[in-house]
């Protein structure tokens, strides 16, 4: 039986936020002070208490349990686990919490995430790393960010397919239009496709405007056990699904720019698509809104793609008829995404997920009851997760 | 006229190497490019490392890859320049027409940016390390510089 059908055992009840701030601006408070900032508002969200943690997950480059433990005064961890990617693994911290709680290891647990960027810039993360046999070729080649090697993915893509700069376009106009109304974004200001066509190159094809934010700013979920759930003030939002997965087809992904040829053009993300919709029964049809990460606007074309709501190849031509709206048929991002509201290594995502599965969320999709949240293209283990808000 | 990428200035890169990677930057240091092939079963890997990813033998024979071909590119302004006269580079990646499977990630110089194309031919140019020849790319017979 599928853990859908089962009626996931694990459950989000709490969720906390600090707000996101423009990189650096979130100085002079450490990243731990917005970790337990953030702890400590998933915990009201909850009306759950520090004394009920026994359970911390992260995703690579996490951070130190102790440190954590020692400065809120956490008792007691039975559960602490990384998953061992970076804004790939995101999603996999649910993964991580349905198992603590699923194998009794631990009956609260707290997904945590964070960025603060105080001296450095993700967007410069490749040239931050010192140089190896490996990486001096990307250093030769001037590749020093994600967004640089990713815009060799998106060309080829452009190039096999016929993707067109308006579909990047659209995605980015798209994310800013539902951010307008959304308080908590960084850019709430309506864009044109002029005003898209004139932003600067920064990586050919990729404009300024395809590039999200980056942003300081911690989040946590408080995941508990689906009957002690029933007992909690929230809406509880189910855990139907995550999944891990790691090929050698994707490997360290633009890290390594060897990806099979079939998985260049993607973004690493079908293996893990076939694995959730496997674990819960559910389909490309079933999901009400995806929350899709968003780091670069063509990311989101490849990932509608590798999670089949289209075919190979046609994700520009499904962007551009107008799906991804809200209204649309299926609502991507509507916080605003990475592109608009924040850039959090995709923990945001995993917020508006909750917010739309309890009704809460400022741009509410009526009636949504699925929701499909996504990790980013990097060195596996790809991940993902679907959360649902009926058992 | 067609603005043309530049050259990076790599002089002062200090490029490491390992038992496994050794061999390249030797043959590079002679002007020739040589890739890794697994002597067992003919599979090339890159980058250089301890085993072949098809049948994990760590018998490895450098072989000349053959002619490059564009797989695809991009085209970064030099942050810092002035807006009337920005410099570019490009980062490209090469896939090679007889080590299947392989592709090397290095700078495509002195090229128009208006005349890049994934599939285009290149062909390989040396540019000096601290410590070692460094391959890069032309697009094969450029249209002469004006």
């Amino acid at each position: 039986m599928t853990r859908a059908a089962r009626g996931g055992e694990a459950a989000i009840v709490g969720a906390g936020a600090t707000p996101y701030y423009f990189r650096g601006q979130s100085h002079p408070q450490t990243v731990y002070e917005l970790i337990g900032k953030a702890i400590l508002a998933a915990l009201a969200d909850a009306q759950l208490t520090l004394d009920d943690v026994d359970g911390f997950t992260f995703f690579a480059a996490g951070f130190d349990p102790g440190t954590i433990a020692e400065q809120l005064g956490i008792r007691r961890l039975t559960f602490s686990h990384i998953v061992s990617g970076y804004g790939s693994g995101m999603a996999g911290i649910l993964d991580l919490a349905s198992m603590g709680i699923e194998t009794g290891r631990a009956k609260t647990i707290l997904c945590i995430g964070a960025a603060q960027q105080v001296g450095r810039r993700y967007g410069q993360s490749l040239a931050n790393f010192g140089v190896t046999p490996d990486n001096v070729f990307h250093r030769i080649a001037g590749l020093s960010g994600p967004g640089q090697a990713l815009a060799l993915s998106a060309r080829r893509h452009m190039h096999l397919y016929g993707t067109r700069r308006e579909a990047f376009g659209e995605i980015v106009l798209a994310s800013r239009a539902a951010a307008a109304t959304r308080e908590t974004a960084i850019r709430r200001k309506p864009l044109t496709m002029d005003e898209y066509m004139a932003s600067p190159m920064l990586a050919d094809p990729l404009c300024r405007l395809d590039f999200c934010l980056e942003t300081d700013g911690a989040l946590a979920f408080v995941v508990t056990s689906a009957e002690r759930a029933a007992d909690l003030p929230q809406r509880p939002v189910y855990i139907a699904g995550a999944a891990q997965v790691g090929t050698r087809d994707w490997g360290r992904a633009f890290f390594w720019l060897n990806q099979s040829d079939e998985a260049f053009t993607t973004a690493g993300a079908g293996p893990v698509a076939q694995r959730l919709y496997e674990m819960t029964g559910l389909g490309p049809k079933d999901i009400d809104v995806a929350l899709l990460y968003d780091h670069f606007s063509p990311l989101v074309i490849m990932q509608l793609e590798d999670y089949g709501f289209c075919k190979r190849g046609e994700g520009g031509p499904f962007v551009e008829s107008g799906a991804i709206r809200l209204g649309g048929s299926l609502p991507i991002n509507p916080h605003g995404g990475h592109l608009s509201e924040g850039y959090v290594v995709g923990m945001t995502h995993i917020r508006e997920a909750v917010e739309q599965l309890r009704g809460t969320a400022v741009n509410q999709i009526k009636n949504a009851r699925i929701a499909l949240v996504t990790g980013g293209p990097a060195p596996i283990p790809m991940t993902g997760a679907i959360l649902r808000n009926e058992r | 006229m067609s603005a043309r990428s530049i050259a990076p200035d790599l002089s002062a890169l200090e490029v490491p190497w390992d038992v496994w990677s050794e061999p390249f930057w030797q043959a590079t240091a002679e002007r020739k490019l040589l890739m890794p092939h697994c002597t067992e079963c003919g599979t090339f890997r890159w980058p250089a490392g301890p085993f072949c990813p098809q049948c994990q033998s760590q018998k490895v024979t450098w072989v000349p890859p053959g002619l490059g071909h564009i797989y695809s590119f991009t085209v970064l302004p030099v942050l810092g320049d002035a807006k009337d006269a920005p410099r570019h580079r490009v980062p490209v990646l090469v896939e090679f027409e007889q080590a299947k499977g392989v592709r090397l990630v290095s700078a495509l110089i002195d090229a128009p940016l208006d005349g890049i194309a994934i599939g285009a031919a290149v062909e390989v140019d040396w540019l000096a390390a601290a410590n070692a020849t460094v391959p890069v790319f032309r697009l094969v017979s450029p249209p002469p510089s004006r």
